[in-house]
């Protein structure tokens, strides 16, 4: 019977995080993190800079490994994952970076095209999406422009149009509004709950307590890498 | 597809870098290729020279026509041998007066016939390897009622000795070669990867698998290879046409001299597969 339990929990949480800590030689960025995310959530993570919001995105994007604790993403433990399956479970993660990481010698298209391409998608298809993407994003105009041509906030944009144009289950949007005025910010965030909505999973960093004061979703209040709460 | 066109966008954005490489790669394959050409002339010449050769059986004193016939049949039988032509001593003895012409005083002051029965042996021209001469010779040597057997050992040997020389020094060039071009292709390959570290840092945390990230690297590999052993086929017809051919003209003593053509759609092929292998060497123990 507990095991029975045990498994559909599993099954309903997206990301787990138990006592997880992660140093940075001597720096501790996170220390004794636990937190659920659940399948089709849309959850906050904030706290002042340099408190590990970052250094927790890496963590279930796989680009740092945990000194201690485990954690599971998309039904993965990230610590038995081969390494060749993690690109695998990088195609249904979408993250926005919070540098961005545009390849300053792709246009527009090119660097969403990029995410689709790895996936081995058709080009006519390809295409299909791309403009899709940069619809939703207001930025159709700059299809053949390139990264450092936009503004801090066009490139932003820019790359939230990437992190959903391969359609991931989960979404780690790290200061995904940082560089956008109040107009764009409303854009962004309607877009975030029309995936949300549509099933995907999403975890946003922020310092803006605007985007989430008011809503009913989950925060998790981080500072010196120590969980400091969590509210409903 | 994608990788392709990843690779043939960074070969012309790296221009310098790739026609440097595809010039070096050039250079070395045409020398390469120089070293094969004298190598496999000298095999070409010493393979005829056992055409040249007379060997001449000497038969014992004394030797019934019997003996004489059963020993002509079995050298005749010899797959390697051309004809045989019994001279007799006093046919030699003729042939030598008649060489010597004026001089032949000399003979005089034998009593008798001082040179002895023997048999010409003339070798087959083509498809006859020098160890099977030698295998032949002494096989002869061995028959019944046959005493000797002389032949230009001195040049034979000597060539012989020039052509496995040749062939060891051709061995060690080419595999000194053939690594340098590998290394080119090598460091080539790995400075284009350092300098798309960044990029790639990106593609990975997109989901692109091992293959993926690795793919245009090697095809960026094999084109600089492959254009390499173009520009160094290109060299060699150069050399064909302009210099070769007047050297040929003007010194007759070279017209032993050819190059195979079949090096034209060869060195490419090499280029491609040495780049391929220097870019695998290159990307194989990075962990991407
Ligand atoms: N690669 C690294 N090497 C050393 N220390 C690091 C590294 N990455 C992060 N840190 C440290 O870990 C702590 C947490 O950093 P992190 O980037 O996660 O903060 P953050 O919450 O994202 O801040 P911000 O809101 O400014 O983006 C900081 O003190 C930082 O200095
Ligand atoms: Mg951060």
């Amino acid at each position: 019977m507990r095991g029975v339990r045990d498994r559909n929990t599993k099954r309903r949480q997206m990301i787990e995080l138990e006592n997880v800590s992660k140093t940075y030689g001597g720096q501790t960025a996170l220390c004794n993190i636990s937190l659920k995310v659940e399948r089709g959530d849309m959850a906050f993570v904030t706290g002042p800079s340099g408190a590990g919001k970052t250094t927790l995105f890496k963590l279930l994007y796989l680009a740092e490994k945990p000194d201690e604790g485990t954690i599971t993403i998309a039904g993965c433990n990230a610590a038995d994952l081969k390494s060749s399956s993690i690109p695998l479970l990088r195609r249904n993660i979408g993250v926005v970076f919070q540098d961005f990481k545009l390849l300053n010698n792709k246009t527009v298209y090119d660097n969403i095209a990029l995410t689709l391409r790895i996936r081995g998608f058709m080009e006519r298809e390809i295409k299909e999406r791309v403009h899709s993407v940069l619809k939703m994003v207001n930025l159709r105009h700059k299809v053949d422009n390139y990264p450092l041509t936009l503004s801090g906030g066009e490139q932003q944009r820019i790359t939230i149009a990437r992190s959903i144009v391969g359609e991931p289950t989960v979404m780690l949007a790290d200061e995904p509004t940082g560089n956008l005025d109040e107009e764009n910010e409303k854009d962004i965030m309607r877009i975030f709950k029309q995936i949300n909505t549509k099933g995907t999973t999403i975890l946003i960093a922020t310092h803006n307590r605007a985007l989430f004061e008011n809503t009913a979703r989950k925060v998790f209040f981080l500072d010196g890498g120590i969980l400091k709460g969590e509210e409903e | 597809m994608f990788s392709l066109r990843l690779a043939l966008q960074s070969v012309i954005k790296e221009m310098w870098m790739s026609l440097l490489s595809m010039l070096s790669i050039g250079v070395m394959l045409f020398i390469l290729v120089a070293v094969a050409v004298i190598v496999y002339n000298v095999e070409k010449l010493t393979a005829r020279l056992p055409e040249r050769l007379t060997v001449m059986v000497i038969l014992k004193e004394g030797v019934t026509s019997e003996e004489n016939k059963a020993v002509q049949a079995a050298i005749k039988a010899e797959p390697a041998v051309k004809a045989v032509t019994f001279v007799s001593k006093e046919k030699a003895l003729d042939e030598l007066k008649k060489s010597l012409k004026k001089d032949d005083f000399i003979l005089k002051g034998f009593a008798e016939n001082p040179l002895f029965d023997s048999f010409d042996v003339k070798i087959k021209s083509e498809g006859v390897h020098i160890d099977e001469v030698k295998r032949l010779i002494q096989k002869i040597k061995s028959m019944k009622g046959v005493d000797d057997v002389e032949y230009g050992e001195m040049l034979m040997d000597s060539m012989y000795a020039l052509k496995s020389g040749m062939r060891a020094l051709g061995l060690s060039i080419g595999i000194v070669f053939v690594c340098s071009v590998t290394f080119i292709c090598y460091t080539t390959v790995k400075i284009l990867f350092y300098r798309h570290k960044e990029e790639i840092e990106v593609y990975k945390l997109l989901g692109a698998t091992r293959w993926f990230v690795r793919a245009p690297f090697f095809i960026e590999g094999s084109i600089i290879g492959i254009l390499g052993g173009v520009l160094g086929s290109g060299m060699l017809m150069g050399f064909y046409y302009y210099f070769l051919r007047k050297l040929v003209a003007d010194i007759p003593m070279f017209t032993f001299m050819s190059i195979p053509l079949q090096f034209l759609y060869v060195l490419p092929a090499v280029g491609m597969f040495l780049g391929l292998g220097g870019s695998v060497l290159a990307l194989g123990r990075l962990k991407y």
